[in-house]
């Protein structure tokens, strides 16, 4: 136990403490938010916990990919990328507002009026219906939180003994596989109900793909930060290399590209291809300011990011390399804002209409614009994630001492 | 762990070379291929067939231009036919060389060293196949430079908005980077060869080809530069040419193609269709010329995995079609998926394709499946299969029948279309089998440098 008591992290309770507290005070605002306009508060709660479990959801891709990959990177961002997937506990009673009060406020397809008027979504009703959706947030809640409690405790059989670890080890790289696919597959699903459907007409294949692709992104620029503060204090400072956050550096720049990828792509195929059915997305898109923003997220989400992370004395500086993921963190956010907020406006109105007639009260409009309620539950979700990431983060060794590849990890030169 | 070394964990991966190796008896078996005068008869029977087959290319191709293109089964509306599904089989198939050499080279994959001249080898030769299928296809093949952007008598350019065009500067492109980049690699193995060769005419080309190499300090400086250079462009260059490629489809309309997914789900076809290739070439070349100990097992097993992800990834791309048609509300959607590709004419060659790519490659999850040679040699040959028939499928159920019941038409391939394609299965083939005769299939010198002694302590030279 004395070998991984030298792994042991520096106290991050301190910090936790404020964190919660800012998280704490920004719910508090932002529930005050609820009275103001209901639509505005629960289209702000689903972007601000969207962007916040992602880091959690992310993290566990990620964890489960270095097990079957192996590389000097994964061992020493295990124990980082873990104590992320445990905070994934607090979100799970956070969703239960959007479940079983928020629905109504975000998506058409919960409308019983709305929906009888439409041939579409009648013959989306079988999946797109609020029974069905509840089960299936459910079931992902399960998995994924099953996968979570499997590896983690894997992880801290590994600690204990060089034999233990044999086990442990097989065991996590066994359930790496069919995790990952678990997550393909959830994470697909959850992408369309929680934020596809919220246009519920429109659909595309790769919407899925961006998503998870953004939502890795995301986790590595969580993973950098991270390692760069871990990195100047001990025990990381005697252990983590520039070899080692040059290749978090690589990493990111991959994700990077990869996201630009996919999400040109996509564009590019809807906006050659012109039908109908799938423009309405980008039409809504390149209107009332909102191409602005997209043009905001081709500068700082793909160009600027890529021209600076080529240069590898970037990559090897830490504090520039943790500036680059700062930014790409807060361009995550705007991803998702640009995703999530635009919303077909007349369909808003139909709701509207057939919610008077059947004296109902739609609340009013969704704005859209950056709202004080978006800025209040960005914090406040993210005061309680990081607090809990850091209070998490300080209850395990850092390095997982008898991983297969540890030697060869702490020995990392790289090119 | 202080005085324990990673090697003494229990579950530290094999070796990936065999030991009992240094540096001559790996320059010498590597090279003893290439410098042997004699020529062994199952190398000599194995070149007759290929060549034999690359016969009823020359016939094939010879007719088509004769004739045109209508001896082909290609009609309206399924014009594309055999020829853009062998197009985009042969390419995809090239990109695992790429993929080995290039990217596990950037992740700083050791395994890839003894493969990785065979499969951009590989690359080469699919490569050249798959460009034979759009230049026939144009009909008028001698008209070719019509596609580049050239100032033409008639002020003809052109349509730059057509993936077609792209497809032109994307494969052309990288064609000539990965031929770079496998001459660039062959250097100082040709100049090896030049000092061992008796024979004055051997040795004089060998000298030629090796471009002055002297093996000075500043001669392996820029060597290595060049290689990471061209590693880091042929890396979008593979992403770009396939994605490319799933333009062609995709930014059209018809119901089976228009899909957004298709860019990252061509790439995975690419490389798993890729790898399949490399381990049905791999596996009897390591069995014949006894290279056991260089292309080892754990070399088998990690291009299985390989093929194991890439194979969920393509069955990732045909269930998110089976969904989102379902999910699009779209009549014609639905009707491409379930009434056409599951239950219409090509039915049985979509249930093929599934039961290829996906349901079979399922056994690769046991680890002494892809420790078995001979199962895992079938796998890929039945992989190879299932990538033609998904290119089939694709190309074929969605042109065949699309949004107007009165422009249908059935897609029923002639004696030329099979003999234009098993041609170029001859050409591939006679070009693999000169390859691994005359050029060394390894890099002698990349695999000594899996040698332990060549192993420089970290951070101390």
């Amino acid at each position: 136990m004395e070998i991984t008591a030298n792994y042991n992290p520096p106290d991050s309770g301190p910090a936790a403490r404020k964190f919660l507290a800012l998280g704490v005070i920004g719910l508090i605002v932002f529930g005050i938010g609820y009275t103001v306009n209901k639509t505005q508060f629960y289209n702000s709660y689903l972007l601000a916990y969207i962007f916040w479990t992602n880091m959690a959801l992310g993290a566990l891709m990620l964890t489960m990919l270095q097990h079957l990959t192996g590389g000097a990177w994964g061992v020493v961002s295990r124990r980082i990328l873990e104590s992320a997937t445990r905070t994934l506990w607090v979100m799970v009673p956070l969703i239960l507002p959007i479940l079983f009060g928020g629905m109504h406020s975000l998506y058409e397809w919960t409308h019983t009026d709305v929906v009888k008027a439409d041939p579409i979504l009648i013959a989306k009703a079988p999946y797109l219906n609020e029974t069905f959706f509840i089960i299936r947030t459910v079931a992902y809640f399960v998995l994924w939180l099953g996968l979570i409690t499997l590896l983690n405790r894997w992880s801290a059989q590994q600690d204990k003994s060089l034999e233990s670890a044999v086990p442990a080890t097989k065991s996590m790289r066994w359930i790496s596989g069919p995790g990952l696919i678990v997550y393909a597959l959830t994470m697909t699903f959850a992408s369309v109900d929680w934020m596809m459907s919220l246009d519920p007409h429109w659909y595309s294949t790769m919407y899925p793909v961006i998503f998870v692709v953004g939502q890795v992104l995301g986790t590595f620029t969580l993973l950098i930060i991270t390692m760069v503060w871990l990195s100047g204090r001990e025990p990381m400072s005697k252990y983590i290399t520039k070899a080692h956050i040059h290749d978090l550096g690589k990493l990111m720049l991959a994700f990077v590209m990869l996201w630009a990828y996919v999400s040109f792509s996509q564009f590019l195929i809807m906006w050659q291809g012109n039908v109908a059915e799938e423009t309405p997305w980008y039409m809504i898109r390149k209107k009332d300011g909102w191409q602005y923003l997209a043009i905001v997220l081709f500068v700082f989400h793909f160009a600027l990011p890529f021209l600076l992370l080529l240069s590898r004395d970037l990559k090897k500086n830490v504090r520039k390399l943790a500036a680059v993921a700062g930014l790409l963190m807060f361009m995550r956010y705007v991803d998702l804002f640009w995703l999530l907020r635009p919303r077909n406006e007349w369909m808003f109105e139909k709701a509207a209409e057939a919610h008077d007639k059947s004296g109902h009260v739609f609340g009013p409009h969704l704005t859209h614009s950056f709202t004080w309620m978006d800025f209040a539950a960005l914090i406040g979700f993210g005061g309680v994630w990081l607090g809990f990431f850091l209070l998490e983060l300080k209850k395990r060794p850092l390095l997982p001492v008898n991983d297969p590849n540890f030697e060869e990890a702490l020995n990392h030169v790289g090119h | 762990m202080a005085n324990g070394s990673a090697s003494a964990h229990p579950l530290a991966p094999n070796p990936v070379l065999d030991p009992g190796h240094n540096f001559n008896s790996i320059g010498d078996k590597i090279n003893a291929v290439v410098l042997t005068p004699k020529f062994r008869p199952g190398w000599v029977l194995g070149l007759l067939i290929s060549f034999g087959l690359l016969n009823v290319l020359l016939v094939s191709v010879a007719w088509t231009i004769f004739r045109g293109v209508g001896v082909w089964g290609i009609n309206i509306p399924v014009g594309w036919g055999f020829a853009i599904v062998n197009f985009v089989w042969w390419i995809g198939i090239g990109h695992a060389g790429t993929l080995i050499s290039a990217i596990l080279l950037l992740l700083n994959q050791k395994w890839r060293n003894s493969i990785n001249r065979f499969a951009e080898a590989m690359t080469l030769f699919a490569v050249a196949c798959a460009g034979l299928f759009p230049l026939l296809h144009m009909g008028r093949p001698w008209f070719f430079y019509w596609m580049m952007p050239i100032p033409l008598p008639q002020a003809l350019l052109p349509q730059f908005r057509s993936p077609l065009v792209w497809d032109v500067f994307a494969v052309s492109t990288y064609a000539t980077v990965s031929a770079l980049f496998w001459l660039v690699g062959l250097i100082p193995d040709f100049a090896t060869l030049r000092d061992k060769a008796v024979n004055p005419i051997v040795k004089r080309l060998f000298g030629v080809l090796s471009l002055g190499w002297r093996g000075a300090a500043s001669h392996w400086h820029n060597y290595e530069m060049t290689y990471l250079l061209l590693a880091g462009l042929s890396t979008p260059l593979v992403v770009s040419v396939h994605t490319v490629v799933s333009f062609d489809f995709s930014v059209g309309v018809i119901p089976g193609w228009h899909a957004t997914i298709f860019p990252p789900y061509f790439v995975a076809g690419a490389i798993y269709s890729g790898f399949a290739m490399v381990l049905t070439l791999a596996i009897p070349t390591r069995a014949a010329y006894n290279m056991k100990d260089f292309i080892t097992d754990r070399h088998l097993d990690n291009m299985a995995k390989i093929m194991l992800a890439t194979s969920l990834m393509v069955s990732y791309g045909y269930g998110s079609e089976v969904f989102f048609a379902w999910y699009s509300a779209s009549n014609w959607e639905k009707y491409m998926m379930f009434d056409n590709r599951m239950s219409g004419p090509y039915m049985f060659f979509y249930w093929s394709l599934i039961f290829c790519n996906f349901i079979v490659p399922q056994l690769l999850w046991s680890k002494k499946v892809r420790t078995n040679t001979v199962i895992l040699f079938i796998i890929s040959i039945i992989v190879n299969i299932g990538m033609w028939l998904e290119r089939f499928i694709i190309v074929v159920t969605s042109l065949s029948r699309d949004f107007l019941p009165s422009s249908w038409g059935m897609y029923y391939p002639t004696v030329w279309d099979f003999g234009v394609y098993f041609g170029t299965i001859g050409l591939f083939l006679t070009l693999m089998f000169l390859f691994v005769r005359f050029v060394p299939i390894m890099s002698a010198f990349e695999m000594k440098l899996l040698l332990p002694e060549s192993k420089v302590k970290g951070g101390h030279h």
